[in-house]
């Protein structure tokens, strides 16, 4: 079992240095052929790459927590799987108040900082929106992962 | 569920990472079922049983 972690690791670890390669490789050659004048708009350009980044690293992630599901005991397993539902549904109830508290009129004159540097479009409040709800649930997660081991670690 | 886990292991001078070992699973599980905090699925209870080589009736009891 732990040969097949240390396989895990080390195949995760690959997988992003050689992702993030890619991107670099990518985005070198986008700005060489820009700055050449060969019709390659570095805008357009950015988001594809930018967009396969995204997507590949979702998917390699999901791989992984499948492969490292599989690869740990059932005592493990369910303790992710009391963290994913205690845990998760939890947070997302505190999420849930504040998605609701938004939608009030009163809270059109708050200032709510944005995830992103600079930015206050919608499209950033979304991805803070989104972002707020994910740190919630893992903490929720977090919380519920380490009472599920502390609560049988002891006689 | 009660289980005679640590008595088992102790009767054979194991530690709870030999054990973990053999059953395949973690040092931290086999505390928690020693504990009696976690009960096992059926299918570790039989390797239980087997690593032990006694009926899973006289390791776990309600």
């Amino acid at each position: 079992m732990a040969s097949v972690k240390r396989t895990l690791i080390v195949q995760t670890v690959i997988g992003a240095v050689a992702l993030l390669v890619t991107v670099f490789i990518a985005a070198v050659v986008v700005g060489f052929l820009d700055a050449k004048g060969a019709g390659v708009g570095a805008a357009p350009a950015t988001f594809w790459i930018m967009a396969a980044f995204a997507v590949a690293a979702m998917l390699g992630g999901f791989v992984v927590g499948a492969r490292w599901m599989q690869s740990i005991d059932e005592a493990a397993r369910e303790a992710h799987k009391s963290a994913w539902y205690w845990g998760g549904s939890a947070g997302m109830s505190v999420g849930g108040v504040v998605v609701i508290l938004a939608s009030l009129e009163q809270a059109a004159t708050v200032s709510i900082p944005s995830f992103l540097p600079g930015r206050t479009d919608p499209a950033a409040y979304a991805a803070t929106g989104a972002f707020a709800m994910l740190l919630i649930m893992l903490a929720g997660y977090a919380i519920v992962w380490a009472w599920w081991w502390l609560s049988r670690s002891r006689g | 569920m009660n289980n005679r886990l640590k008595v088992l292991r102790a009767e054979r001078n194991w530690s709870q990472a030999d054990l973990a070992e053999q059953l395949g699973v973690s040092r931290q599980t086999v505390n928690a079922l020693e504990t009696g905090r976690y009960d096992p699925s059926l299918p570790l209870a039989f390797k239980i049983a087997r690593v032990f080589d006694q009926p899973i009736e006289s390791i776990f009891s309600e």
